[in-house]
């Protein structure tokens, strides 16, 4: 059972007979390692591919779902369709000027942006793309996940220090109460997930959810935790920082938000990491809740294609998550903040504490 | 009995006489009982304030108020003649709150004063113009011009010669 | 440890202000103490343009006061005219007079409600209304070849009668607009964070909204049954039947569904007018004074004078715009210039209260609650 993208690359090398003497040729140099190292650039370098195209398709797909429901065209001029436009956009963002404020700490002001963006890259390693997809099989990686989403507070509060506005600072400081008030439902509606699986791992997760009741209904733990999927979907939404709880970047209040100051480059950098974090939020929705890449009542599938097969049941999902984003920003208006503070934390951990009782006492009594 | 008339009945002392403007009552009112009057009128049931008009006639100044009464439905109209020199009234912001924006409007363009008035203070116009514009004797002549100051506030000046302007 | 107050200004430039207006906010922390409104950025000096243009060069002025709906600031100053004057209109005129201003009463109400939800966060309500309004001004384009500024109505009557083709698509326009209401009530009046937005913000009673001279939705949102189509009515609204819309509550959310309501009841107006809308022969036998006169009586209106001399007097006259009661107060000296012209706009009146329904609150509620005032600049500052 091929466990991980490496031995999925290393699978098919020796398919074209290729691995054995490349393998040779490093113990010859007594540098074997090398070879490892080179197969695992290879992996994330598919990756970052994948992860940036992927940006680029979605800030595509937004204009174009937003535009569809004000009834508009949305980009039609670039390319067809408009499906030139992310480029265009990223080509316009390069050729501006870059802005560092007279008083910004220049160091700190240049890091932030990175420190951004480099964790919402580091997710998708334990994300199970298809069967044997993965780039490596954490045991912790629902924990690793959470722990890596933490990261973003910190940089949000560096960019907010750095730019010597005291409006950033104050916008800073409201997106960083925003990410930790929803972090807390989050992990608690995840956690209520792991308790049927017994495993944080993301691919046991995936497995856990085979088969099929009446050999109809799919084993997703969406079924088994209604509660608990619509708490991670609303509190996933709110870290993300999009309409309905976006007053971050409103443009109708008085703090322009945390990027003010940033232009060029580094602005860009911050829109990419929002949308990779989309993305990443939705792959994990579908991974614990809908069933990951399996779809139990499709017909047999030969073992060659199952690779392929499974990721694009995978990302036929997480696009369905992601559309539902999407359709959600254009129909309701924004929350004002402190309703936004108080549902993340007077209704929705309480809601989250009583999916874990519940969860928990129907475990013990044998009804899972 | 028109509500002019009633007026006259309830408070003879005010009011100077009694007509109709147009299709409305109106009442000519002494300056001095205009606060007087303004609260009779209130008792009687008129509790929209529709308007404060001030006209500059070259003998006088004339402010106009336009009562209406969403009970009964009808119309009265209050006027006050000043002298021309120092038109000075009697403010009606303690009945009607509407009246401060009005009242301000008023002084702004026309001139008059309203003693009694919280805040009196321009309100369309920067702080600094120099005239009022209704009046028939203001100086079309000499152009202000207003920029922004240090603090965001307002400096009217009659001097444009560090504007770009294209002549 | 204590904490200082904050002096925080909003505008004049600013996406939520619907125009150049500017507050002067006094802060604790959130909320706000205390909000001096700044106007005068749009001031142009309209009323003293009055004294020095005749009668009908004063028309286009009018328009630019209320730009988003420019028929009833038309209708407001010609009627002051025309019962000052004593001109009868054609009946056929007063009906085509109907027609713009309801239909421009429900442009407002569109760009309104657009904007207010603009400022919350849903841009899909602002396309939308806008694409309805689209449809309406190509009427306005096809009646009188302007989009915005229409210079249509004058003493005496209409400009010109209505083209072919106008009430077909009027008629296409009422059966589509019906549909859309339904939609924009689905989407945006049960929704739960819009009503969180807007329950209980902004509250103000009847007494105290009569006191400040408020008028017209927002008066209506507080409970007082009063519109001037109805209690003092102008044109042919006797002879029309329509409900008054008004809602006790007071607050935000009662004014926005006073405005849909006020769709609706616009809807019905026109539909009944369109019924009943007399031939295009029916031709009044007003003539009016001593004038020189141009231009021949027609359905649509009576002579025509360029330059017109009313007896000299002084007249108020208001009607019910859709913002509120717009008044024009005309004092004529018997030349061809009026002497005074004071004009009562229902937005300035409106903006006096704002500083007494936002203490206490947050900037959010502050654009909450003056999105559902309607404010439109160019009739605050005139």
């Amino acid at each position: 059972m091929i466990a991980n993208a490496y031995e999925l690359i290393v699978y098919i090398l020796t398919l074209l007979q290729v691995y054995e003497p490349l393998l040779n040729v490093f113990q010859l140099l007594g540098i074997e390692y090398v070879l490892k190292i080179i197969i695992v650039f290879v992996e994330i370098g598919v990756l970052f591919v994948f992860v940036l195209l992927t940006v680029m398709f979605l800030t595509w797909m937004e204009r174009k779902v937003v535009a569809m429901v004000q009834s508009r065209y949305g980009p039609m001029v670039t390319g067809p369709r408009g499906l030139l436009q992310p480029v265009m956009d990223g080509i316009k963002l390069i050729g501006k000027e870059d802005i560092v404020p007279a008083k910004a700490d220049r160091w700190v002001f240049t890091l932030a942006p990175f420190i951004v963006f480099i964790p919402a890259l580091l997710v998708f390693i334990p994300l199970p793309f298809g069967q044997s997809l993965i780039i490596s099989d954490l045991r912790v990686g629902l924990l690793y996940i959470i722990a890596i989403s933490a990261i973003s507070p910190i940089a949000i509060l560096l960019a907010g220090w750095a730019s010597n506005n005291k409006y950033s600072l104050m916008g800073a400081m409201r997106a960083v109460a925003q990410d930790i008030s929803y972090t807390i439902p989050l992990a608690l509606a995840a956690i209520a997930v792991v308790m049927f699986t017994g495993s944080l791992s993301t691919v046991d997760i995936v497995n856990a959810q085979n088969g099929t009741w009446f050999g109809v209904i799919p084993k997703w733990f969406i079924f088994l935790q209604p509660l608990g999927f619509i708490l991670f979907l609303i509190a996933s939404i709110a870290e993300m920082g999009r309409i309905p709880f976006d007053f971050q970047e409103s443009e109708s209040e008085l703090v322009a938000g945390f990027f003010t100051e940033y232009s060029g480059m580094k602005f860009a950098m911050f829109f990419l990491a929002e949308y990779a974090h989309l993305f990443s939020v939705s792959a994990i929705i579908v991974t614990l809740f809908l069933g990951g890449w399996a779809l139990p009542i499709l017909p047999f599938v030969p073992a060659a294609l199952v690779p392929l097969v499974s990721l694009g049941i995978f990302l036929v999902k997480t696009y369905a998550v992601i559309f539902f984003a999407m359709w959600l920003r254009d129909t309701v208006p924004r929350v004002r903040i402190d309703q936004l503070l108080n549902i993340g934390w007077k209704i929705m951990i309480p809601l989250a504490l009583l999916n874990l009782l519940v969860t928990g006492f129907l475990i013990t009594a044998g009804v899972f | 009995m028109t509500s002019a008339d009633e007026l006259k009945q309830k408070l003879p002392a005010a009011v100077v006489s009694t007509g109709m403007q147009l299709n409305k009552p109106m009442a000519v009112i002494k300056k001095e009982e205009l606060l007087n009057a303004a609260r009779i009128v209130m008792e009687m049931g008129f509790d929209h304030l529709s308007v404060i008009t001030g006209t500059d006639y070259t003998d006088r100044f004339e402010v106009v108020y336009n009562f209406f009464s969403y009970e009964k439905k009808q119309n009265l109209v209050l006027k006050v003649i000043t002298d021309h020199d120092a038109p000075e009234v009697d403010s009606l912001t303690s009945l009607w709150k509407g009246a401060e924006w009005l009242e301000r409007e008023t002084y702004d363009l026309v001139g008059i004063k309203f003693t009694g008035h919280p805040n009196l203070v321009r309100i369309l116009l920067p702080d600094g113009w120099v005239g009022h514009p209704l009046r028939k004797d203001y100086d079309m002549n000499t152009e202000q011009f207003v920029t922004m100051g240090e603090d965001g506030n307002d400096i009217v000046s009659t001097d444009g010669k560090n504007l770009l302007r294209r002549k | 440890m204590e904490t200082d107050e904050l002096i925080i200004n909003m505008g004049p430039v600013h996406p939520s202000t619907h125009g150049v207006l500017r507050f002067r906010l006094r802060m604790d922390g959130e909320i706000i103490k205390e909000c001096t409104p700044v106007l005068g950025y749009l001031h142009r000096g309209t009323e003293k343009l009055g004294e020095m243009k005749t009668y009908m060069q004063f028309i286009p002025y009018t328009d630019r006061l209320d730009y988003v709906s420019a028929f009833p600031n038309n209708y407001a100053f010609v009627k002051a005219v025309e019962e000052l004057a004593g001109i009868e209109v054609p009946l056929r005129a007063e009906y085509i007079r109907v027609i713009t201003m309801e239909l421009n009463r429900i442009v407002n109400h569109l760009v309104s409600i657009g904007s207010l939800l603009m400022d919350l966060g849903a841009a899909t309500m602002i396309m939308w209304g806008f694409r309805e309004r689209e449809n309406a001004l190509q009427l306005f384009e096809k009646l009188c070849g302007a989009r915005m500024t229409f210079n249509y109505i004058k003493p005496g009557g209409v400009r010109e009668d209505i083209p072919e083709g106008f009430i077909p698509q009027l008629n296409e326009f009422l059966k589509d607009m019906e549909k859309r209401i339904e939609d924009y009530e689905q989407l945006i009046n049960s929704n739960e964070i819009f009503m969180m937005r807007m329950k209980n913000i902004g509250v103000i009673g009847a007494e105290e909204a009569v006191n400040y001279g408020m008028t017209g939705p927002t008066l209506r949102g507080s409970g007082v049954n009063y519109d001037l189509r109805r209690y003092e009515p102008y044109s042919i609204y006797p002879d029309l039947d329509f409900k008054v819309c008004s809602r006790p509550e007071g607050d935000s959310y009662a004014r926005y569904i006073v405005r849909i309501d006020e769709m609706k009841e616009s809807l019905h107006i026109l539909r009944q007018v369109v019924d009943t809308m007399p031939e295009a022969r029916i031709v009044s036998n007003a003539k009016y004074g001593t004038a020189p006169m141009t231009g021949t009586p027609s359905a649509v209106s009576t002579y025509f004078p360029r330059i017109f001399t009313p007896p000299a007097g002084e007249i108020y006259s208001r009607i019910e715009a859709p913002k509120g009661e717009l008044g024009f107060y005309i004092v004529s000296d018997g030349t061809t210039k009026p002497y005074r012209v004071k004009i009562r706009s229902p937005s300035f009146c409106n903006l006096t209260a704002i500083p007494k329904m936002v203490q206490g609150l947050k900037i959010p509620d502050l654009i909450a609650a003056f999105g559902t005032i309607d404010v439109v600049l160019g009739d605050v500052d005139r």
